[in-house]
């Protein structure tokens, strides 16, 4: 059994209200950091803790939070990025819709180590109902004196605004939020300056996940080296994983990333194995812009040992064998899901949430969409597998966000592995629109465990 | 150990070439000052817009050294226009293999959409994409399906918008946001269904409006007064200027004639297609100069512009040209050319020599 820390009271009845999270020990980190703890420390603690960020690519968020300039008379800001629109990761909003308390509590704590006032939460727009449940929570908390002015009678103002995206995927993207946050088109800026340096109007800003926040509540109660001792290696912590796809038990789990991938697959404890007794074919371990991976590799590395579910191990091989933990988006295919047509759905998603400012990213996520419909709808040929492996390659990296770069991903790391399943859709035009693939040579190597 | 200055220039190094620039220089003005091949495309970036660049990744290099202190190459090819340079950072521009491949991808991807309609384009000539195309690009291309064209839009009396021709650049709303008191259009949409657009078909008439036909890399905006009048290598460019009243226009432009009609006013172009800075100041027309005054008593006429040599508008201007030396009678030893095949007495080309 896996220690959880920020789903630890999720059961308990009513717990999104304040007094409920009160009389469960809420808000304890917000005292013992404002009463006992300079801003440097808590920093500090953060460090030691090693948290990474959750929102995908893993950075160490005591080194982001070191880097904020603070020059004397500009004010500082904090923002949360609530902007969840990965396909397959839907873990804030698991967090923000049953314990928003936790984030609100997590806000404190980081507005006072940041020495931010005025700090936002951006939230995506299609969470509409979330917004609702965060403003309450806001307001109950400012009820009871943990916001607004001199807060514990600590002299520490702090105020939580909710801000609420257009629905654009970009805008998970920190310096195309603080764009959109500012009220302007959610285009990514160039950096440098990065964010810590001139973000928001011009000011010093740290931009963080709902979780990475969220988990700064046991960093602070507990210590730092505690939630230093959970994990492994560098995976320190606890971490959420949204699963979904063809298992038994899809949903939002909190693992301590010790955890085999198939260990997290099969088991009762978490995904149940896969569904009507299928065959495991492959995976998307870290949201839809981390790239596919085969059974074969997903289970073990190509060392031959076993995959688990943390940042280094998932990240195994490179791109050539591995993958990424991304936002922990887990999404499971088996044995009939065509992986063409998954490709051509997330490159279709890709395309439509190109902002269109760069031009790789703009006219080449397009093109790559329409050859992979081509070749999903038996229309395509042997050369289109190459063409899109070079437009992929002339896509990524040449961008000014990473979007270009999770455009590209998904492509590449499909053809890398499944080139067998494109070049039988294009010799098999007819066969291709009636069956699937099934799970070719990448069969699942591993026994599938009888029910019990 | 003696004291640590402040350098006040840094030194770089871009294609093996050595110069020594101010610190906060770009990679890219840093190459322009250069010149020559060196001097990596722009499509987006514009000198005197500022927070402009960065957008058609056409000017990409290669940091192979990122500084004197930080020897490290920088992991990924950088927009030359919107990286700053660093005391001792090498550059590699047109030696590098990755950065040809990344520009030819871009070419290709910029070439993509675009409905390729030179022929009948007003810009063709002048058009900073056909310049890329035939410098970067690939003859042919590989993209198969239907090209994305946009609905006509009008967007007042004095410029014509072609949004198939875009490459969103962003350069006409930074001219719209930084020459003109407040921008009416702007960028639509998202992806590769962005669009520029005025939204509420709203007129753009501004005093300075007329700057964004100057800026536009390609034929998207054009000038309505010229609108398919005549071809640009047809018509002759000379420098011309006036007292104009608005305090913010420059007075200096370039009049292109034909016999003595005026045909076009523009802005006076810069080596990099850019408009002229006089006393580091733009050189910007306002819309009375550039749409009304086509006249030639009303312009004072300095004389004939510098065109490239290189470029098609040149081609029907004979000034300052040198005939090239005949060299046949050199290469032939003295002798008179022959016809390869002579089998009459007489050749009836040969037949005037005689």
């Amino acid at each position: 059994m896996s220690r959880k820390l920020l789903l630890e009271k999720e059961h308990v009845e009513n717990i999104r209200l304040y007094d409920v999270y009160r009389r469960e020990g809420g808000y304890r980190s917000v005292e013992k950091a404002l009463k006992s703890m300079s801003p440097e420390t808590i920093v500090e603690e953060v460090k030691k803790s090693g948290l990474r960020g959750r929102g995908g690519a893993g950075f160490p968020a005591g080194l982001k939070w070191s880097f904020i300039a603070k020059p004397e008379g500009v004010p500082r800001h904090l923002v949360v990025n609530a902007d969840e629109s990965e396909p397959g990761t839907f873990k804030d909003r698991y967090l923000m819709e049953f314990i928003p308390h936790i984030l609100i509590e997590g806000m404190i704590v980081t507005s006072f180590a940041l020495g931010s006032n005025v700090s936002y939460i951006y939230i995506r727009g299609e969470y509409a109902w979330i917004v609702d449940i965060l403003q309450q929570a806001i307001q109950e908390a400012k009820n009871n004196g943990f916001l607004g002015k001199n807060i514990l009678g600590t002299g520490f103002d702090c105020e939580i605004y909710v801000h609420r995206g257009a629905g654009a995927y970009i805008c998970g993207e920190e310096t195309a939020l603080i764009e959109s946050l500012e009220g302007k088109r959610g285009n990514p800026r160039i950096k440098p300056p990065f964010p810590a340096i001139e973000g928001v109007w011009k000011r010093p800003t740290v931009v963080n996940n709902v979780e990475t926040i969220a988990a700064l509540v046991p960093i602070i109660n507990d210590g730092g080296d505690e939630y230093a001792k959970i994990g492994i290696g560098k995976s320190t912590g606890t971490k959420l994983i949204s699963a979904c796809g063809n298992i038994n038990k899809p949903g939002v789990y909190e693992i301590d990333m010790t955890i085999s991938v198939e260990e997290f697959i099969y088991s009762d404890e978490w995904c149940g194995g896969i569904k009507n007794g299928k065959k495991l074919k492959a995976c998307i371990p870290g949201g839809s812009s981390v790239p596919i991976l085969p059974a074969n590799l997903l289970l073990t590395t190509a060392k031959g040992e076993k995959r688990l579910m943390n940042y280094e191990s998932l990240a195994d091989g490179g791109f050539a064998t591995g993958s990424m933990m991304g936002s922990g988006g887990f999404i499971v295919l088996d044995e009939d899901q065509c992986i063409v047509r998954n490709t051509y759905s997330l490159a279709r998603f890709y395309r439509h949430e190109s902002c269109g400012q760069c031009s790789p990213c703009r006219e080449g996520t397009g093109w790559m969409e329409k050859i992979l419909l081509n070749i999903e709808n038996g229309k395509g040929k042997i050369s289109d597998i190459d063409l899109l492996w070079d437009i992929q390659r002339k896509i990524e990296g040449n961008t000014i966000c990473p979007l270009g770069d999770a455009a590209a991903w998904p492509v590449a790391a499909a053809i890398r592995h499944f080139r067998e399943e494109f070049e039988w859709h294009v010799n098999n035009p007819i066969e291709c629109l009636t069956r699937n693939f099934g799970v070719g040579h990448y069969a699942d190597p591993i026994h599938i465990p009888e029910l019990v | 150990m003696s004291e640590i200055k402040p350098k006040s220039t840094f030194k770089v190094t871009i294609d093996n070439i050595t110069i020594d620039v101010a610190p906060g220089t770009s990679i890219l003005t840093a190459a322009r000052q250069i010149g020559g091949d060196v001097t990596p495309p722009a499509m987006c970036y514009y000198s005197k817009l500022e927070g402009s660049g960065g957008k058609c990744r056409t000017c990409l290099v290669e940091v192979s050294k990122g500084s004197e202190k930080d020897p490290r190459p920088m992991p990924k090819l950088v927009a030359s226009c919107r990286t700053g340079v660093m005391d001792g950072m090498e550059v590699k521009n047109i030696t590098s293999d990755k950065v040809k491949d990344a520009r030819a991808g871009v070419v290709e991807f910029l070439l993509l959409n675009h409905p390729l309609d030179c022929p009948i384009c007003d810009q063709a000539g002048e058009c900073h994409l056909q310049d890329l195309g035939y410098s970067h690009g690939k003859e042919g291309t590989r993209y198969e399906f239907k090209r994305r064209t946009f609905e006509k839009e009008d967007i007042g009396p004095y410029i014509q918008l072609h949004m198939t021709r875009c490459i969103l650049c962003y350069r006409c709303t930074y001219v719209a946001d930084q020459l003109t008191d407040t921008r009416v259009h702007g960028i639509l949409d998202r992806g590769d269904h962005a669009e520029i657009s005025t939204y509420i078909s709203k007129a753009i008439d501004n005093d300075f409006s007329g700057n964004m036909i100057d800026v536009c890399p390609v034929g998207a905006l054009t000038d309505k007064t010229f609108r398919f009048k005549n071809r640009v290598w047809f018509t002759k460019p000379v420098d011309a200027n006036r007292n104009c009243e608005n305090p913010k226009c420059c007075g200096k432009a370039t009049l292109w004639l034909r016999g003595a009609d005026v045909y076009r006013v523009t802005a006076r172009k810069d080596e990099w297609g850019e408009v002229q800075s006089y006393d580091s100041k733009p050189g910007w027309i306002c819309n009375t100069c550039r749409f009304d005054k086509k006249k030639t008593s009303d312009w004072i006429i300095e004389g004939p512009t510098t065109i490239n040599r290189h470029s098609v508008i040149s081609q029907g201007h004979y000034e300052g040209m040198v005939m090239p030396t005949e060299t046949i009678q050199k290469v032939m030893g003295g002798r008179e050319p022959k016809l390869l095949m002579d089998i009459h007495d007489e050749s009836g080309v040969n037949l005037s020599k005689k």
